[in-house]
């Protein structure tokens, strides 16, 4: 393992401990949720990366189509891949919330639905990565991996897009009165999640180097014999 | 990078398990506090030189038992959903690191046999 990896494994590490001693020792208990709020640390930071890495994503999808560098495409997989990871997180975790605060597991509400039709794409990202090969998958699959990333924006403005009754998010616009060691609690797990987000980055973008390498030599190996 | 993620595993429920027990309270606990309230109500009067209240202790102490039981089963249900909304959330990064680890092996796996295999494609070329 390389210094910089086993350095940034130790802060990560550091980094979510300490923010579940915030969570859980330092922020207060909200007062009309009580206990259950306490999902809202994980549970946000987690949308909150999720939209990071798929705009990552959607940068290096772009980037691909004009530059054609594969380590380009290495690195939009791997940032899909853990935008993937805390979409999932968003979604079971979520429901665990409603379920206590809403007294429902699941409502077809704007921003519940876009959410889950991002995930469906992103699903779809790598099963059409795993049926193609070749420069037809990397080329293909940024051009989804652009249209899946249009949805972030969707996703993020869907409370204010479709005001409808149903709605249970609270608006983008929405002014809250959270102490300031809540706020502080909620930045500092928002940032060991994006330092774990970045070491898992940096492990596949390695992996996915290795893999072309491996490629590369077989290719030349085939062509010989 | 494992052993970090299942001491990261273990910490978090300790620190889970630390912050969040609820505090059960004893019926011991209620008799001793509720006779405290009740002098002191009665002082409260006496001092005041108001007429002395008459409250029913063992009523008092049954009211305050069934609101503590009432307050302690919504926590503990509340804390079964906290402790599972945490448990999803970690289980699926710990998949996917373990996930991660098997393809890293993976791939070493097929290196070491591509290098193995490189000398032997070699040999047979110069024969």
């Amino acid at each position: 393992m390389g210094k910089s990896i086993k350095i940034l494994t130790v802060l990560s590490a550091i980094m979510i401990f300490f923010a579940i001693y915030l969570i859980f020792a330092y922020a207060p208990m909200e007062k009309s949720m009580l206990e259950i709020q306490k999902v809202f640390y994980f549970h946000v930071s987690s949308a909150f990366i999720a939209f990071v890495a798929f705009g990552v994503n959607f940068a290096l999808c772009i980037m691909f189509l004009i530059k054609r560098k594969p380590q380009h495409d290495i690195l939009a997989v791997a940032s899909a891949e853990i935008g993937l990871l805390f979409c999932t997180a968003v979604l079971l975790s979520g429901p665990i919330w409603a379920r206590v605060s809403w007294h429902t597991w699941w409502t077809w509400e704007p921003r519940l639905t876009t959410t889950l039709v991002m995930w469906l794409m992103y699903v779809g990202y790598f099963i059409l990565r795993a049926i193609l090969r070749g420069e037809t998958r990397r080329t293909f699959s940024a051009v989804l991996g652009i249209f899946a990333g249009l949805n972030v924006p969707i996703v993020y403005h869907s409370v204010n897009i479709w005001q409808a009754a149903s709605n249970m998010h609270p608006g983008t616009n929405t002014k809250y009165d959270m102490a300031p060691t809540m706020k502080l609690t909620f930045w500092f797990t928002f940032l060991a999640f994006l330092s774990f987000y970045g070491l898992m980055l940096f492990l596949q973008y390695r992996m996915g180097e290795s893999n072309l390498r491996y490629e590369a030599i077989r290719q030349k190996q085939l062509g010989e014999m | 990078m494992r052993i970090i993620i299942i001491i990261t595993f273990i910490g978090i429920f300790g620190l889970f398990l630390i912050a969040q027990i609820p505090v059960a309270i004893t019926s011991n606990e209620v008799d001793a506090a509720v006779t405290d309230a009740i002098a002191q109500v009665v002082n409260a009067a006496e001092e005041a030189g108001e007429t002395k209240p008459q409250i029913d202790e063992d009523e008092a102490t049954k009211t305050v038992q069934l609101a503590i039981e009432q307050l302690e089963s919504e926590q503990k249900r509340r804390l079964k959903f906290l402790y599972a909304a945490y448990l999803v959330i970690w289980l699926a990064i710990m998949l996917y690191v373990l996930r991660l680890g098997r393809q890293q092996h993976n791939l070493e796996l097929r290196l070491s046999q591509l290098e193995q295999t490189e000398p032997n494609s070699q040999e047979e070329a110069a024969e």
